[in-house]
């Protein structure tokens, strides 16, 4: 007899999603492989040329921008994020964790574009920075920060952050605070105690964290677009380009498939680089 | 010699000495002045006073939640406490950093960092005090040897069982030359036979060393086999200090009595007290015990005679109660006869019989006298009126 008898009817949603998902993602990877008929929203034959057209230096660039702002970003993020969630995981005022919780982790339910049209107000030439600076005369003229690098990467650092925090939490939370306390009986002050025995017992939650920041800024679309402004190209942004201004699918298709595949690739060294970690953890 | 009555109201506090003789005392051991721990509204530890002389084997026993952890967080440094002094070799802790306090901890679940090997384990608190690489080398080799794991310093944490564990634990926690070595729970994790196996070890590790050691435990046949001295806690107080055999044999409240030990109570009264002796009536007859543990009371006042199974006899002749044998207990070494009594607490006692001929000498249902000495007894005003 059947031990889970609503079992298919609870997966039949999740099973249709995926192959729908699973189709549109076949599609995309057939259309990668077709040539590309100007003036025609159907694709021609079977052909690697959409591959060969990304080796041309104007889009190798965006794919090395790509990677050098995901890998600030999550750099960046990792930064602002440890010192969150340490005070997080460590903190027993209720009050202060609940601030925490709050500020690093309610981002996350605002959206995108709602989040990125606050760095807009805060980076803009007549936005909060810059009248500040004006204000108390420090500066003549605004900063330029909009349509930067600089302004793409603080604004995905701050969507990027609740995921880090959330990772880097968890990661913390499962080490026992006797380590700290047995380096602590052993001599080492609370500096010391954290390089050398809380920071290395939370790589893994690190690498996780910074892997996942990667790869979640990699597909990131609306921050890039509405800060970038055009200026600053990143793969997504690019793809939207070539599939919504052109609509050469077929070479967006091709995008798409190789940024997925770098991300996958990212995603697999990281997996390694945890692996000699894990073990760290089980005891 | 007496066991020493720790009481706030009666303070064993060094007022009374000479500064100079009160600096003497503190230069070796561990000294704890009237120590408190509050968790907020809940007090863990009470006005705790406590001297444990240099080099003595110590040991907090009560049940969970006592305040033995509290207290020995609080030595270490974890905790801060919230009233009193503790001093370590005459330094006092409660102005010195955990990092700076020259202790060293073995954790119940031995805390040994996954992330490095036996030997850096072991040398951990020497490269924190900076010691140079070989000595660090020579120092971690004889700390390995003295805890029998010779050859073992590139293997991981992981790599170990439990007992092998516990002796890295050991061995990382004395290569730092520590003031005073403390100990939480450190056998509980351990099946019985190792458990065994590791406290003759520890306890011949710990004199060999001659290093002042304070160990926490609930145990309380662990307590007895291996401590110098045992200080008996039990709602953030310390009731009784004493030597294992002051604290099994002349237990001075019933709490202790129970707690250490089997124990088998028979109601009373008291007759009479003259001087140092008090006559208690029970149920068949009166027998004169100490007066010690009944200070205060009115003749006339219910009191519990607490004697321990192995100090009642099966008597031949008239004994202090009878009774019907109900069921034998075979242990090996001993049989424990458990006797229906109407007249003792809980309507049983047990009689520990040395040997295995109890079960056909006194098959069940023979009525039996039981008899002990008096000097075996101790009386306690009783809580149930």
């Amino acid at each position: 007899m059947n031990k889970r008898p609503f079992l298919a009817l609870f997966v039949a949603p999740a099973t249709l999603a995926a192959i729908a998902s699973a189709a549109a993602l076949a599609a995309i990877l057939q259309y990668a492989f077709r040539a590309y008929v100007p003036g025609s929203l159907n694709p021609g034959g079977l052909t690697l040329d959409n591959f060969f057209a990304l080796l041309r230096p104007l889009y190798a660039q965006v794919f090395i921008q790509t990677v050098w702002i995901c890998l600030l970003t999550a750099l960046i993020t990792l930064v602002v994020a440890y010192p969150l969630a340490y005070a997080l995981v460590r903190t027993r005022n209720v009050t202060l964790k609940s601030f925490l919780l709050i500020t690093a982790v309610t981002p996350l339910f605002l959206g995108e574009v709602v989040r990125t049209y606050s760095w807009i107000i805060v980076l803009g030439n007549t936005g909060f920075i810059n009248s500040v600076l004006k204000g108390l005369g420090l500066i003549d003229r605004p900063i330029q920060m909009m349509f930067t690098t600089f302004g793409v990467v603080t604004a995905l650092v701050h969507v990027t952050l609740p995921v880090m925090v959330i990772m880097l939490s968890a990661a913390l939370s499962h080490i026992d605070r006797d380590y700290e306390k047995a380096a602590t009986s052993l001599g080492a002050g609370p500096v010391k105690a954290f390089l050398t025995v809380t920071l290395p017992l939370s790589m893994p939650g690190v690498v996780a964290g910074v892997s996942t920041a990667f790869a979640w800024t990699f597909s990131a679309f609306a921050t890039p677009q509405m800060i970038g402004g055009g200026k600053v190209s990143m793969i997504s942004t690019l793809v939207y380009q070539l599939g919504f201004a052109s609509f050469n699918f077929p070479f967006a298709a091709a995008l798409s498939v190789t940024g997925l595949a770098l991300t996958f690739a990212v995603l697999a060294m990281a997996k390694q680089a945890i692996k000699p970690l894990e073990k760290i953890g089980a005891h | 010699m007496s066991a020493e009555r720790i009481d706030p109201r009666e303070p064993v506090s060094p007022a009374v000495s000479a500064p100079a003789a009160d600096a003497a005392a503190r230069v070796a051991g561990v000294q704890i002045d009237g120590v408190t721990k509050r968790f907020g509204d809940a007090t863990a530890l009470h006005e705790a006073w406590l001297k444990i002389a240099d080099g003595e084997f110590m040991t907090l026993l009560g049940p969970s939640g006592c305040g033995k952890t509290t207290l020995l967080n609080l030595i270490a440094g974890f905790l801060e406490a919230d009233g009193g002094e503790i001093f370590v070799g005459g330094r006092l802790m409660t102005e010195t950093a955990p990092y700076d306090r020259e202790i060293g901890v073995v954790f119940q679940n031995y805390a040994l960092f996954p992330h490095m090997n036996v030997a850096k384990n072991v040398g951990y608190g020497l490269r924190m005090r900076g010691v140079g690489k070989r000595e660090i080398d020579t120092r971690v080799a004889e700390a390995l040897a003295l805890v029998k794991l010779d050859g073992f310093g590139e293997r991981k944490p992981r790599q170990l069982s439990g007992g092998q564990q516990q002796r890295v634990a050991l061995a990382r926690a004395l290569v730092i030359r520590p003031k005073v070595l403390l100990l939480d729970e450190p056998f509980s994790a351990l099946d019985k036979n190792l458990r065994g196996a590791m406290q003759v070890e520890l306890k011949e590790i710990q004199r060999r060393l001659g290093v002042t050691t304070i160990f926490v435990t609930h145990d309380q046949s662990e307590a007895l086999s291996m401590s110098d001295r045992i200080a008996v806690m039990s709602q953030g107080r310390i009731r009784q200090v004493g030597t294992p055999d002051e604290i099994y044999r002349r237990p001075l409240d019933p709490f202790v009595a129970s707690f250490v030990g089997d124990v088998n109570v028979l109601p009373g009264r008291l007759e009479r007290r003259i001087g140092e002796t008090a006559t208690v009536l029970i149920a068949e007859g009166r027998l004169s015990v100490s007066a010690d543990t009944l200070e205060g009371i009115a003749p006339g006042a219910a009191v519990d005679l607490f004697v321990r199974p192995d100090a009642v006899r099966i008597a031949e002749g008239e004994g202090l109660v009878s009774g019907t044998v109900a069921t034998h207990v075979y242990q090996g070494s001993h049989v424990d006869v458990l006797v229906d009594v109407a007249a003792a607490r809980g309507g049983r006692v047990t009689v520990r019989v040395p040997g295995h001929g109890a079960s056909t000498r006194w098959p069940v249902g023979t009525r039996v006298s039981l008899d002990f000495s008096p000097a075996d007894a101790v009386a306690f005003a009783s809580d149930v009126s």
